[in-house]
């Protein structure tokens, strides 16, 4: 509830009338105002708080999107720590609440993987073949949380969301996108499509209210190559063979804006994926679609003010 | 005492504004959903029209909305799944999608980009789904009118997304820049079937009909002899 994509979803979910009471926890406090939900700061190791927490509150519906993207907010050796830690307090609180009826879990279409020959564009259908160390990450929670669901008899949605762009969205792909000079595949400049976090957010929203029990690919419509989306940004673009890569992102990541291996495989590879079953089943479409999403990752102010909070009484 | 540097930002903002002033008169294009680029397809276009000047026909058959499977014949090394494709999307106005990309670099990628898939069934069925026209290709021949056989598994993806297939008859000169695209009517399956002979007849089926229309085409007659034979390939 602490990150961006956490309050967004929480801000929603206070404004639904199925909603009762809500109870966050996150690592860092709440980005939004948010008037009903209860917010616990705690660490993903702290699992016997988290569990108490999740089993006192006794929610029918459990959302967890407790996963750290390598190079976003830590390295991936603390992003890998720190979502296996909370996927095993969250998930197993989970299986020891009575009322719980369904838990939706963020995932990625990161756990398709990109080996050769695999498909373009992904169905929900297509097996998990992870090629990155956080398609793994992923996948291991999906397997958690099936289990578990089969095991305590609950509804599981996966949300299989593409990368996450957004206003204060901390994501390596955004920020590599916006350096003044821009590494890009010259031999492959494969397409990719991504997600605005307002979109991911209604997606949650909407698979928590359906009590969602299947994986859905989360994906703004469109697609758009590396190099398209750097023209766009009206960044400098470097043409990249292949063995360069090395010490491109060794220089992008002395300038602030590491490289991790998903993103280079986004690079190569291309990621796409096939979204037309969420519009089926929770009857849910983006607002945006790729290019304009990326076209507001470089109309996003540096600073953005919002207006002074009075108090009504 | 020690002098502070301080990082040049005025001269690295001049020096990007300028690298970067070239890129704001660049055009802001994007890639379809299966990374196809229109834009590129278009400024290919003349130049694939230089080879092949190819002759259009029987695209009233073809459903204005829906997906549908095309299947064309292929003689070895006439690339007749991408002047087809190409040729059928203008003629169309729709974009038409040729299977058979390689997945390596740089091939592939520029393929996707001018509208190819992968020779997989779920890839065909993905995009069948999405309502699109699909092209595939018998498995080439040596002889420019004989229709190879065709892969059910990809056939099967019609039959699963409850698509029409329409088999497309080409033929080209590997020395000349004529070349045709007739698309023939829709292949109706003789029985219905629900188990897995389904595929195997209908693509039987649309090898029978690609055959008697290449029959129909007839062979080069340029009335010197030789120059047939090259026209044959």
């Amino acid at each position: 509830m602490g990150g961006e994509l956490g309050s967004l979803v929480a801000a929603q979910l206070e404004a639904e009338p199925w909603v009762g009471s809500l109870v966050g926890i996150d690592v860092d406090p709440p980005r939004r105002r948010l008037r009903k939900a209860e917010f616990h700061l705690l660490q993903p190791s702290q699992r016997d708080r988290i569990v108490d927490v999740v089993t006192s509150f006794n929610p029918h519906v459990l959302i967890n999107l407790s996963v750290w993207e390598p190079d976003a907010r830590a390295g991936l050796a603390h992003a890998r720590q720190f979502t296996a830690d909370a996927t095993t307090a969250v998930v197993g609180a989970a299986a020891e609440c009575p009322a719980l009826e369904s838990m939706v879990l963020r995932s990625g279409i990161e756990v398709y993987g990109r080996a050769r020959n695999t498909p373009t564009r992904p169905t929900e259908d297509c097996p998990p073949n992870p090629t990155t160390e956080y398609g793994r990450m992923l996948a291991n929670i999906e397997t958690s949380a099936r289990d578990v669901g089969r095991r305590v008899g609950i509804a599981v949605g996966k949300l299989r969301l593409a990368p996450v762009l957004g206003k204060h969205v901390p994501s390596p792909l955004g920020r590599l996108l916006r350096q003044p000079l821009v590494p890009f595949s010259a031999l492959a400049d494969s397409p990719f499509a991504v997600i605005e976090d307002g979109d991911a957010a209604r997606a949650f929203v909407a698979a928590a209210a359906q009590r969602l029990d299947q994986p859905l690919n989360i994906i703004a419509p469109g697609a758009i190559t590396a190099l398209q989306a750097i023209v766009r940004g009206r960044r400098v673009p470097l043409p990249i063979l292949g063995p360069e890569w090395v010490i491109a992102r060794q220089l992008s990541a002395f300038a602030g804006a590491p490289i991790p291996e998903h993103v280079v495989e986004l690079m190569h590879r291309g990621r796409l994926a096939d979204g037309s079953r969420a519009a089926e089943v929770l009857g849910y479409r983006p607002m945006l679609s790729t290019p304009e999403v990326i076209d507001h990752l470089y109309a996003w102010e540096s600073v953005v003010r919002i207006g002074s909070i009075r108090e009504v009484a | 005492m020690a002098d502070l540097i301080q990082f040049p930002k005025k001269v690295a903002g001049a020096a990007g504004t300028v690298l970067a002033e070239p890129l704001r008169h660049w055009p802001a294009h994007s890639v379809d959903d299966f990374g196809r680029d229109p834009h590129l397809v278009g400024l290919l276009s003349p130049l694939a029209k230089l080879r092949w000047d190819v002759g259009v026909g029987g695209v009233q058959h073809l459903p204005t909305r829906g997906g549908a499977l095309l299947v064309c014949n292929s003689r070895r090394w006439a690339l007749s799944n991408v002047y087809a494709a190409l040729a059928l999307s203008e003629a169309t106005g729709r974009p038409v999608r040729f299977v058979g990309r390689p997945d390596i670099a740089p091939i592939g990628p520029f393929m996707r980009r001018i509208g190819g898939l992968l020779a997989r069934p779920d890839e065909v069925l993905g995009a069948l789904r999405s309502h699109e026209l699909v092209l595939i290709s018998c498995a080439p021949t040596g002889h420019p009118r004989h229709a190879g056989v065709i892969d059910h598994h990809l056939v099967g993806a019609a039959i699963r997304s409850n698509t029409p297939v329409f088999p497309v008859a080409t033929m080209s000169s590997s020395v000349g820049r004529t070349a045709r695209a007739e698309v023939g009517p829709q292949v109706r399956p003789r029985k219905k079937r629900k188990g897995p002979l389904a595929e195997l007849e209908l693509a039987e089926q649309t090898q029978h009909h690609l055959q008697r229309m290449l029959d129909g085409f007839g062979g080069v007659q340029t009335g010197v002899a030789p120059l047939d034979w090259l026209a044959e390939g």
